[in-house]
């Protein structure tokens, strides 16, 4: 499998590896954030408290997926951690949304 | 997790010390920009009188702005408080009438006010010089300078980020950080400072926590943007609404018939005693002298921190003065009382002043966490160098590029903000008062400062370095009180001897300030002229964290 050759190549490079890392926990986690926020708390009737709460949410989720990212033991598991999930959300809301 | 700690600390940790430091003088920013201001210095009263004379200082500042502002739209006077001790009277432009609601003018779509100080007892108008103040230091914290203020705020939201990062990952690493808490180890090099790094931050973690989280929550409307879009496209609107609806510049046109306006002092008597715990120091009033004006009249904070310590208020017909419907404040829901909380909180509102020296000192501690947790990263990494080359010259190791950065950085990104934001102090008040574009060069001053403290950073010996920039900052803060004497001020023996806390509690503060950092350049002074005496003795067995 190419993608399984390259994620080895990228997990044995201690610069790739840390720099993937970055680059997920910045825009990763960032995307995760507002995904998850939205899913969970976009539709809360008062905008206001719609408003509120998923950004308090979003900041939360981010961090978690922040130090889940670099928390495992892998970067594949790293960057699959935040994608699964993220999937979930993104179709929870083309559902839902 | 011990590797994301110590390089997330690393990386914006400079970052994280001018938050915490600025963020910290922040808390007092009434008080330091009444001290930056030496002419306001004689409108101090006995804080007894303040009562039996609320009537009088009214009366005079009717004067001044029935003289200045006659056809002003709204006018306010926010009479002397524990915090600043001018009278201050203001009023919105006779022209911006003229523009809509929600005009771009002003801060958070408000028209500019215009704004006097006057001397509570006599009502002379004081003249005081312009200053950038604290609110350069306030701004500093949250948008840095010299930079659109957008990117500075994308910035400082990264730094809070990555610092609620580092305190989550510092828990986990430091899983003993409570009992780590009751040692402490002096004199013992580089446990010394872990031990130092983890009191300070075990003192006031739940501070760390939610300050850093409400941090980013009062970013949030530019840093989550694509979360507030959706559902709020003009992210003021939210904080608008957050507040209670209905905006503060909304100015209800007047009738055009002329109403002298009524005698105000007895209104502002019946709203101290409905709330005699916090009372009214606030008066604004609508249309002066038209048949609609009115008057309201409210506290400068409420007391419940749910409500965003929304103040009290009181509205009066203004030719009458019969008292009006007082619109109720809605409680908050759940999730909002949750938002105000944290983001009062983080501003400081509510704060009695116990309370404010508690959230400075909790300030303080952070700083002096992430100093800590700087001077640790370099000594962990650099403890082998200094003891082979401090000895023969002729043995020194070359020392590697990133290393020696992190030196500089350290004493500049400590020592040197310390010392910059003291020069700030000292050019507000020996620049002189009539120069042109003052303001931007005691701003000016500071980055000048702070750029030749890199330089000197840069090129000497490390721990003399250190020393001399802290020894630098601790006299600049120690002869604060001094220049403030003499440019001016109230002296520190006439501002105790009065009672004059909010000049005296900066004096004390820079001076304790100054005693700490001149003790701190004397220890570092003994160590780096006795070489290696403890503290860059690297230990025998690694230590969790590293």
């Amino acid at each position: 499998m190419k993608m399984r050759n390259m994620m080895d190549f990228a997990e044995k490079r201690p610069g790739m590896n840390i720099g993937i890392r970055g680059i997920l926990a910045v825009f990763g986690a960032y995307g995760f954030g507002v995904l998850g926020a939205r899913a969970f708390a976009g539709g809360l009737s008062p905008p206001l408290d719609a408003a509120a709460l998923s950004v308090m949410l979003a900041f939360i989720l981010e961090a978690g997926a922040i130090i889940w990212v670099f928390a495992a033991s892998t970067v594949a598991r790293a960057a699959m951690g935040l994608a699964a999930p993220a999937a979930l959300f993104g179709a929870w809301l083309a559902v839902a949304g | 997790m011990a590797w994301l700690h110590t390089w997330s600390g690393l990386l914006l940790g400079w970052l994280m010390f001018l938050i915490f430091v600025t963020g910290s003088l922040s808390f007092f920013r009434s008080e330091i920009n009444f001290w930056m201001r030496p002419e306001l210095h004689r409108a101090y009263r006995a804080a007894g009188g303040a009562k039996a004379d609320s009537a009088r200082m009214i009366a005079h500042a009717r004067r001044v702005l029935e003289q200045e502002a006659p056809d002003s739209p709204q006018w306010q006077i926010s009479l002397p408080g524990p915090r600043f001790p001018a009278l201050s009277v203001s009023w919105r432009a006779s022209e911006s009438s003229a523009t809509p609601p929600g005009g771009r003018r002003g801060h958070v779509g408000r028209p500019a006010m215009k704004r006097l100080l006057l001397d509570p007892s006599t009502g002379d108008i004081l003249k005081a010089r312009e200053t950038a103040g604290a609110d350069f230091l306030f701004r500093l914290h949250f948008q840095l300078y010299g930079i659109d203020a957008i990117t500075g705020r994308w910035i400082i939201g990264a730094g809070t980020m990555v610092m609620l990062i580092a305190l989550i990952s510092g828990v986990i690493v430091h899983r003993n950080i409570f009992r780590d808490f009751f040692t402490f180890r002096p004199n013992k090099g580089k446990r010394s400072w872990m031990d130092a790094h983890v009191l300070t931050s075990a003192v006031s973690l739940p501070f760390h926590f939610v300050i850093a989280f409400s941090g980013l929550l009062l970013l949030a409307g530019q840093l989550m943007w694509p979360v507030m879009h959706g559902l709020y496209p003009d992210a003021r609107a939210f904080v608008i609404e957050s507040r209670g609806g209905r905006a503060r510049f909304d100015i209800e046109p007047p009738s055009g018939t002329r109403v002298p306006l009524t005698d105000f002092a007895p209104l502002f008597e019946t709203a101290r005693q409905r709330w005699p715990e916090r009372p009214p120091d606030t008066i604004v009033i609508t249309n002066p002298g038209d048949s609609r004006a009115s008057i309201e009249i409210r506290q400068s904070y409420g007391g419940r921190l749910a409500n965003r310590a929304a103040p009290e208020r009181l509205f009066f017909d203004g030719a009458g003065g019969e008292l009006l419907d007082t619109p109720k404040a809605e409680a908050p829901s759940a999730i909002l009382a949750v938002w105000n909380a944290l983001t009062a909180l983080h501003m400081g509102r509510f704060a009695t002043p116990a309370q404010r020296w508690l959230l400075f000192f909790a300030g303080i501690c952070g700083a002096a966490m992430v100093a800590s947790g700087l001077v640790l990263w370099r000594i962990s990494r650099l403890g082998k160098h200094d003891e082979k080359s401090s000895g023969e010259a002729g043995e020194a190791l070359r020392m590697p590029f990133g290393c020696r950065l992190v030196e500089v950085f350290n004493v500049a990104g400590i020592a040197g903000l310390l010392a910059a934001i003291g020069v700030y102090f000292w050019g507000c008040r020996l620049l002189p008062g009539d120069l042109a574009l003052r303001v931007n060069w005691e701003i000016a001053l500071f980055f000048i400062a702070w750029g030749v403290l890199l330089f000197h950073a840069a090129l000497a010996r490390h721990l003399s370095a250190w020393a001399g920039q802290l020894a630098f900052s601790g006299i600049l803060f120690a002869f604060l009180p001094l220049l403030n004497g003499l440019t001016g001020g109230a002296s520190l023996f006439r501002s105790i001897a009065a009672g004059y806390w909010q000049v005296a509690g900066f004096d004390l503060c820079a001076l304790f300030a100054g005693a700490l950092l001149l003790f701190a350049a004397w220890k570092v002074h003994g160590r780096a002229a006795g070489g290696l005496s403890g503290a860059e003795r690297p230990l025998p067995q690694p230590v969790a964290g590293n």
